[in-house]
């Protein structure tokens, strides 16, 4: 069990730190790389390196952006070194199959995959957004990004999302 | 079908498996915050060397190959220069015969 220093702030104790955050870590890890094996060890080395950074944070605010931040960058970083082998991208992605209205995991699922197809920094945007509930400022101050391109990117994810899903559950006549 | 709400559905938070918070402290135990700048320095300095070794193993490379060229060279100039005294040799030999023959002839 790793010692809590003596000047540590409350609530930034590191393993309740790792129990409160980790959904999070993990989860913006898998919605962006949609590799579970992958998001785990990444979340693993995100916690790791909070451990070594602890001293350096504030607040457990200022450890919740940290996190966020390092997760996205560390996630992004991922995608980059994979751009070498051919992904689809979100207007070559196969329809999603047999939808059915809001609620269905399979609507669900087929979100997913259709986020994953997009472009590495929108993916980024709209996990953040929708995930974490974020709003455009808080997400380009996590990816160090403008808020307009985040206002552009999202925007852009989002009408080819629609597109995409409208196109699909009107073809089964939903 | 309302996108937004379909989105936060389907990119809700997950648990990762209920092990995590076990391994992860396991990893924190086995000392990574002094391990992993040492793992670092060991993979940076494993990559400068390799880099090295491979500069190193080229050079020599390139010297044995010089070496065996200006080998080959010298060979290749010796056995010319053996040539050609051997085909001096010869039209020397062939030339005395001439003059020892046309000495004889001349004596008788």
């Amino acid at each position: 069990m790793p010692e809590r220093p003596v000047s540590t702030p409350a609530g930034m104790d590191f393993t309740g730190l790792v129990r409160q955050h980790q959904a999070m870590v993990f989860s913006i890890a898998w919605h962006v790389l949609r590799d579970r094996a992958v998001a785990e060890e990444l979340a693993q080395d995100v916690f790791l390196s909070l451990h070594q950074h602890l001293a350096t944070l504030e607040s457990p605010g200022h450890a919740l952006f940290w996190l966020r931040r390092v997760t996205s960058n560390r996630a992004l970083d991922v995608l980059r070194r994979r751009q070498r082998h051919p992904m689809v991208s979100l207007e070559n992605a196969p329809e999603p199959v047999a939808l059915s209205p809001a609620g269905d995991p399979l609507l669900g699922t087929a979100l997913r995959r259709l986020v994953g197809a997009l472009p590495e920094k929108a993916r980024a945007i709209v996990v953040l957004r929708y995930q974490e509930d974020l709003d455009p400022a808080e997400i380009a101050k996590i990816l160090d990004i403008p808020v307009g391109t985040v206002k552009s990117q999202l925007q852009r994810a989002l009408a080819l999302l629609r597109e995409k899903m409208s196109r699909t559950l009107g073809e089964i006549g939903l | 079908m309302n996108l937004d709400d379909e989105l936060k559905s389907a990119l809700r938070r997950h648990e990762p498996p209920p092990d995590f918070t076990a391994r992860v402290l396991a990893r924190v135990s086995a000392g990574p915050a002094r391990t992993a700048p040492l793992a670092g320095l060991s993979s940076t300095l494993t990559r400068k060397s390799t880099r090295w070794v491979a500069a190193i193993a080229a050079t020599l490379l390139l010297a044995a190959g010089a070496l065996e060229y200006r080998q080959y060279e010298g060979e290749r100039a010796k056995s010319q220069v053996l040539l050609a005294m051997r085909i001096t040799a010869s039209k020397l030999n062939k030339a005395q015969k001439k003059v020892q023959m046309l000495s004889h002839r001349s004596i008788s």
